[in-house]
């Protein structure tokens, strides 16, 4: 590892300066993505500023009638959090599919979103990666990419975002606060916080440098009786995703009145199925209607050399995320 | 006449070494406090095959705290190999930055010296080298016209093949691949290496100190007696422990040349390049047989690779020479050359993954024939090991399959595949036969017992080591019973290479001959001071009697273990039956394994406590072999993809469900004294057969090919003639 200093931030406001007067820090929140990638030499910080001790570790109730959730509070107390559990059970459920106990107790909200691609070239500094080192190549595009994107993908890059937890917030609709080094905050939908590769496959989201990622605001709560969360993996946990689905519904007399859809591991983003959605709503909860739904969300796939599996195994996993969510008594 | 407090052979007691590791008081290898101590840390190679066109160490040396960065430029001189691609034994001189040459991708090209750790690691990050680059050979199917015939054992024949397919009324030809797989041991690799004046001592987790000794002191052209290596525990090796890898020799060239003790470590992502791994293994299978069952042929053909200069494989082929009755009987093993490390020994080395194909193969023909996998099995049962043309010791394959049937209740398993069902599940069941050589060797133990206070204390030595396996506690227990004494009165020291001489962990032959060993040192103690005193050596009396009336308080006795004319007269397994239920998911490719019956006859149980957990531990690294172990290499770099514990999937404990073991009472006293026989190889071997059969029953798909991942089976079709 290359040799780096260490702030611990008290507050808020100390964070912010810090980060300000050293464009080569990081903010440190579990360390659970960051350290291993300096370890890699992937990432190479001069500073890292310690936020995971900041105040923002609350689970309140905010104006809009949902929960706002601490930027540093940890993956393990959020998932668990009674408030969590009742409301939001789809991100309950996501968040416990991730990682292990241990590093959900290490992990933070803030910290999980920004968590970076597990593409295996990325990690390794010896090979080629545009997101790494811009303008070196795309090396799992020529090479191995069963893991990687079916959607939004250009030839810059076709990495995958590994996180479960954005993929939950992505179909329940989140909005992330993020406070500027002016000390101003600003809210960006989780829908506009990751992005697609384009020509800067190096930026995973449209933070700024030195932003901080301070809550999460969930809106009013549409599907804490019927959700699921599916997640494919070769083993039964510690696993990311091969491809995953977060499926919630609000179902009323016999109808869809709202579904919230959202697919992991086939995107640079958590993969919103904006027009799985629309088609479902208004609808009978029926298994033709998830038939119809899951082929048109697969419709857009454009698989690489080696993750054609992919489309069957995405549109099979969305019928069956839609169907468990479906006969889920809460 | 055995005390209340005597715990011997046979009984289910803790570990006697299990406080000190609970308490982090059990020392590994790196843990020893070694004064003036510097770090080496090596720097891999970045690319698979060429020569090293210049290397800058200038800023890496300018770095605070570093020493030394030793490349082929300053390297000392080491022995080389004798020829080309010599055989990797136990013994094997491991030379290293001798010459420019690039071999692998990751070999180990410098090696940087620094006061602390992280000054080292870092350092090695600012090596800066330049290579010449050539094309690497890589691909196994690319380069089938480099394989060959690596020596004579490699081949054998039985009979005409040709003609027992002829013979057949039932034909099946079928290729099952496995990937490279690594051993990963919890425990890292590690060193304390001093060398002074010539003479060197280390602290290095290796599985078989004598052999060791042998490969530094060969590499370093120095006599044998100059190295000594301690490790009283280890925390796993799984064979990747059992040679002197690369980083012994870096660690004790650099204290040769700095003149200070070196710790040297490797990290997660070098042992996927530095130190061993399981080959890629290509089997083609073919078999013949009538319709009633009886096998008329069994061919097992092998394809794999090696390093570019030395020489390693594992015989998938070997299980098909004696697990069944079949007169014409042909096994090849060919090797490709190839740009990676050398493959070595992993966790029952040609068992684990020859018994893959030859039980997914014996599946398929019962299939064919439709018959019952068991009984199928049970009629080309043998208790002649037709490939050795010897009895076997003891053969309780029959008694395994039938005790594991009823046991697993196999009669509710559904005779076509895809039909047993459960909301989105397809349940199948699946069976596979088990056997692994248990061998058993010469080996040295010494005893001390001493009377203190009109007590009996008793200490047994041998350069015997404990991977974690129970080593320590099987020969306190042997040592108990032997002196009839309490076990808490027995202390046993391993791990060092001034002791007793044995043949080390590996291959399972630990127990019987460690057992056997501390027993004859034993008798010979007791038989020693009896003679003395002219008492009868029929007389019962206590050891510590017997101290008294030669009024001694300390006596000695060595003992050796040796195999007997009858065990050459016979071929000696352990076998085994698995079963498993696996539920598969019938639209998303995910499936688990919800519970498996395993059933073993080896020998004697010494401790069941420990014996279970061998044989779950194999379970598990069996089903790890079916649900995702596998290190992937980049097809056009050459270096492997999977570079951490987060991308290389071992089973979590909630893939592995119920497991019931279940042992046969059994000694085999051919096998040896105490009738023990391994076991630390059985549990893992067929695994991943009785799985992947237990998928074609849940399935009808037949996955030939592992891991068995969620995106191969939602791909794979139903087979031809499945419903
Ligand atoms: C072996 C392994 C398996 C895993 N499996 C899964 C899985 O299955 N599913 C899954 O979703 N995740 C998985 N994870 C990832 C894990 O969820 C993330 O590592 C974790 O959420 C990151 O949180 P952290 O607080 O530790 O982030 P850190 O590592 O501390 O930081 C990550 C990044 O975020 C920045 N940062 C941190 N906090 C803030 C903030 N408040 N504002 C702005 N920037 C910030 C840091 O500067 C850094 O760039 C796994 C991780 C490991 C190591
Ligand atoms: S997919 Fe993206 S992260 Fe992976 S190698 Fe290509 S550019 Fe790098």
């Amino acid at each position: 590892m290359r040799p780096f200093t260490y702030t611990g931030a008290k507050t808020t406001a100390e964070a912010l300066k810090a980060a300000n007067a050293n464009s080569n820090s990081h903010y440190l929140g579990g360390g659970t993505n960051l350290l291993d990638l300096m370890k890699e030499d992937v990432e190479r910080p001069n500073e890292l500023i310690e936020v995971a001790n900041l105040e923002h570790k609350q689970v309140i109730r905010n104006e809009k009638g949902g929960l706002t959730l601490g930027g540093m509070l940890n993956n393990s107390e959020t998932a668990n959090h009674r408030d969590v559990r009742t409301w939001y059970p789809l991100l309950s459920m996501a968040m416990l599919s991730a990682a292990t106990a241990q590093i959900r107790n290490m992990a933070t909200n803030g910290g999980n979103l920004l968590q970076r691609t597990r593409c295996p070239y990325f990690f390794e500094v010896s090979m080629p990666c545009n997101k790494r080192e811009p303008g070196s190549g795309c090396g799992a595009l020529t090479g191995m990419n069963a893991l990687h994107a079916i959607f939004g993908w250009n030839d810059k890059c076709i990495a995958v975002h590994p996180s479960d937890m954005a993929v939950a917030l992505a179909a329940i609709g989140a909005t992330i606060e993020a406070r500027q080094t002016d000390g101003s905050s600003r809210m960006i939908e989780i829908a506009e916080f990751h992005r697609l590769p384009g020509d800067t496959p190096e930026k995973d989201t449209n933070l700024e440098a030195g932003e901080l990622i301070t809550a999460i605001h969930l809106p009013r709560p549409d599907f804490s009786t019927h959700y699921y969360y599916l997640k494919i993996r070769e083993r039964a946990s510690y696993a990311f995703a091969i491809i995953s689905v977060a499926a919630g519904l609000q179902v009323t007399d016999g109808k869809i009145i709202k579904a919230g859809l959202a697919m992991g591991g086939v995107a640079h983003k958590p993969w919103k199925l904006t027009s799985a959605e629309n088609y479902l709503s208004g609808k009978t909860p029926n298994q033709a209607n998830f038939e119809a739904a899951a082929r048109l969300a697969m419709k857009e796939a454009k698989p690489l050399e080696d993750n054609k599996y992919k489309v069957k195994m995405g549109e099979k996993a969305i019928i069956r995320a839609l169907t468990q969510a479906y006969q889920r008594k809460a | 006449m055995k005390t209340i407090n005597a715990s011997g052979v046979g009984e289910a007691i803790d570990r006697v070494d299990g406080r000190l590791k609970v308490m982090g008081m059990a020392k590994y290898a790196s843990e020893f406090p070694v004064e003036n101590l510097v770090y080496a840390q090596g720097v891999n190679s970045t690319i698979a095959k060429g020569r090293i066109k210049s290397i800058d160490t200038s800023e890496a040396k300018k770095q605070k705290g570093v020493l030394e960065v030793i490349t082929h430029l300053n390297a000392q001189k080491l022995k080389a190999y004798d020829k080309v691609r010599p055989s990797y034994t136990l013994t094997t001189i491991a030379p290293i930055l001798q010459s420019a040459e690039v071999n692998y991708y990751g070999q180990f090209v410098a090696c940087v010296v620094a006061e602390t750790f992280e000054q080292a690691q870092y350092a090695c990050r600012l090596v800066k080298v330049t290579y010449e680059e050539d094309k690497p050979d890589i691909h196994l199917n690319k380069n089938k016209g480099k394989a060959y015939k690596p020596d004579e054992a490699a081949d054998y024949l039985r009979g005409d093949i040709d003609a027992g397919m002829r013979d057949a009324e039932v034909k099946l030809e079928e290729t099952y691949t496995t990937p490279i797989e690594h051993q990963h041991p919890m425990e890292l690799h590690a060193a304390i290496i001093s060398w002074n004046d010539g003479k060197v001592k280390m602290y290095a987790n290796q599985q078989i100190l004598h052999e060791a000794t042998i490969a530094v002191a060969d590499t370093f052209m120095i006599p044998k007696d100059n190295v000594e290596i301690i490790a009283p525990y280890i925390g796993g090796g799984f064979g990747s422990k059992l040679r002197i890898n690369k980083h012994i020799i870096l660690g004790t060239m650099a204290s040769k040349m700095l003149g200070r003790p070196v710790k040297i470590t490797v990290t997660r992502q070098q042992m996927f390049t530095n130190t061993g791994m399981r080959q890629f293994d290509e089997q083609v299978m073919k078999i013949g047989a009538k319709k009633d069952g009886t096998l008329t042929a069994l061919a097992h053909y092998t394809t794999s690779h090696c390093a570019i200069d030395v020489q390693y494989y594992e015989t998938c082929g070997n299980v098909s020479k004696m697990l069944y009755n079949t007169p014409n009987n042909e096994i090849t093993h060919r090797l490709i050359p190839l740009n990676l490390q050398c493959p070595d020994s992993m966790r029952a080395p040609g068992e684990a993954t020859g018994s893959f194909a030859l039980e997914c193969a014996m599946d398929e023909m019962a299939w064919k024939l439709k018959m019952d996998p068991i009984d199928f099995r049970i009629k080309n049962d043998t208790q002649t090991d037709l490939g050795a043309g010897k009895p076997f010791s003891s053969r309780l394959l029959k008694e395994c399959l039938r005790i594991g049937a009823d046991k697993f209740g196999w009669k509710n398993r559904a005779k076509q595949p895809g039909t047993k069902q459960e909301d989105n599940w397809l349940i199948g069941y699946g069976v596979s036969a088990a056997s692994r050589n248990a061998p058993y060797k010469k080996t040295s133990s010494k005893v001390i017992i001493e009377l203190n206070d009109g007590k009996v204390h008793a200490t047994i030595q041998m350069d015997a080591t404990d991977l974690g396996t129970g080593s320590y506690t099987i020969i306190a227990q042997t040592t108990s019973d032997y002196l009839n004494i309490p076990v808490a009165q027995v202390t046993v020291e391993l791990g060092d290479s001034k002791f007793p001489l044995t043949p080390g962990s590996g291959g399972s032959w630990g127990a019987a001959s460690y057992c056997n060993a501390a027993r004859v040192a034993c008798q010979n103690a007791i038989t020693g001071l009896k003679n003395k005193k002219n008492i009868s050596l029929d007389q019962d009396i206590s050891v510590s009697d017997l101290l008294k009336q030669n009024n001694l308080n300390k006596f000695e006795a060595e003992g050796t273990a040796e195999p007997s004319e009858e065990f050459k007269k016979h071929s000696v397994f352990s076998f085994g039956a698995n079963f498993a239920e696996v539920w598969v998911d019938k639209d998303t490719g995910m499936y688990r394994i919800k519970r498996m019956v395993n059933v073993g006859s080896a020998g004697k149980i010494v401790n069941p406590k420990t014996a279970y957990g061998q044989i779950i531990g194999g379970l598990t690294m069996g089903a790890g072999m079916v649900l995702a172990e596998q290190s992937k290499i980049e097809p056009n770099f050459g270096n492997f993809i999977t570079r951490s514990l987060a991308d290389y999937h071992v089973p979590v404990n909630l893939d592995m469900a119920n497991i019931e073991v279940i042992f046969l009472p059994e000694e085999d006293k051919i096998a040896n004294d105490m009738g023990i026989k391994g076991i630390g190889e059985l549990g893992i071997t067929s695994v991943a057969a009785s799985i992947a059969n237990a998928i074609f029953n849940a399935t009808g798909k037949r996955m030939r090919d592992l891991p068995i991942t969620p995106e191969k089976l939602i791909e794979a079709k139903v087979e031809k003639g499945v419903a």
